[in-house]
């Protein structure tokens, strides 16, 4: 069936647990970005911001490993994905965002202080 | 994300009926000085979840978000901020409640 596909740019953001060991880690953060190229879309950027405290415990964990993704993918399949994140087990927390650009670095700069 | 209002202080303001054309500021003690957006006086494009430094200037020690009329962050900006703090919360970045 010839139906239209329309492109989106995406953010993701994942919280895989930073409790494996670095190959498995790697495993499942593989099985993710697998889970995006299956499907139709296209990495464009991926930033590992590594081992980080959560500011709240998720499931008794209390430390996580973050990654970011920058993705171009059809926009049907971002609720196939939302259901396959759920059942993957190492995967403690995902968000999924629409972004408008790709950003090259995620040092932020500070808002200039005001002189009162 | 929202529609961006520009015109939103030509509107209210005049509550105490000044003259037109009076200097609020010198003539009157106690106006109010208007406080200005840390937003737009740094002429951001929008703010993004994951800058928690910033984002961490606009809640309180207990994790909550601080009322536009303390920081003097203009009503569009809030709306985003508002966004960007919900977001960061739920990737664990920033505390829903923080315990002291």
């Amino acid at each position: 069936m010839a139906r239209q596909q329309r492109q989106a740019l995406y953010e993701g953001m994942y919280i895989v647990s930073a409790t494996l060991s670095d190959e498995s880690r790697k495993k499942a953060f593989d099985k993710i970005t697998d889970g995006i190229t299956q499907k139709g879309g296209n990495i464009r950027k991926t930033f590992e911001l590594g081992r980080r405290k959560l500011a709240y415990e998720i499931d008794k964990r209390r430390e996580g490993y973050y990654y970011v993704l920058f993705f171009e993918a059809p926009t049907a399949i971002i609720s196939e994905l939302w259901k396959e994140y759920h059942l993957h087990e190492d995967l403690i927390r995902f968000m999924t965002t629409r972004t408008e650009k790709v950003l090259e670095s995620l040092d932020f700069k500070p808002l200039k202080q005001q002189q009162v | 994300m929202y529609p961006k209002k520009q015109s939103s202080s030509m509107q209210s303001n005049d509550r105490q009926g000044a003259a037109p054309g009076a200097d609020a500021s010198s003539s009157m003690p106690f106006a109010k000085r208007r406080k200005s957006c840390p937003f737009e006086l740094a002429k951001v494009d929008g703010i993004d979840y994951k800058d928690t430094e910033t984002l961490k200037q606009f809640i309180t020690e207990r994790g909550k978000i601080l009322p536009r009329r303390i920081t003097g962050v203009s009503y569009y900006y809030q709306k985003v901020l508002k966004q960007a703090i919900k977001r960061a919360r739920h990737m664990a970045l920033l505390p829903f409640v923080a315990d002291e």
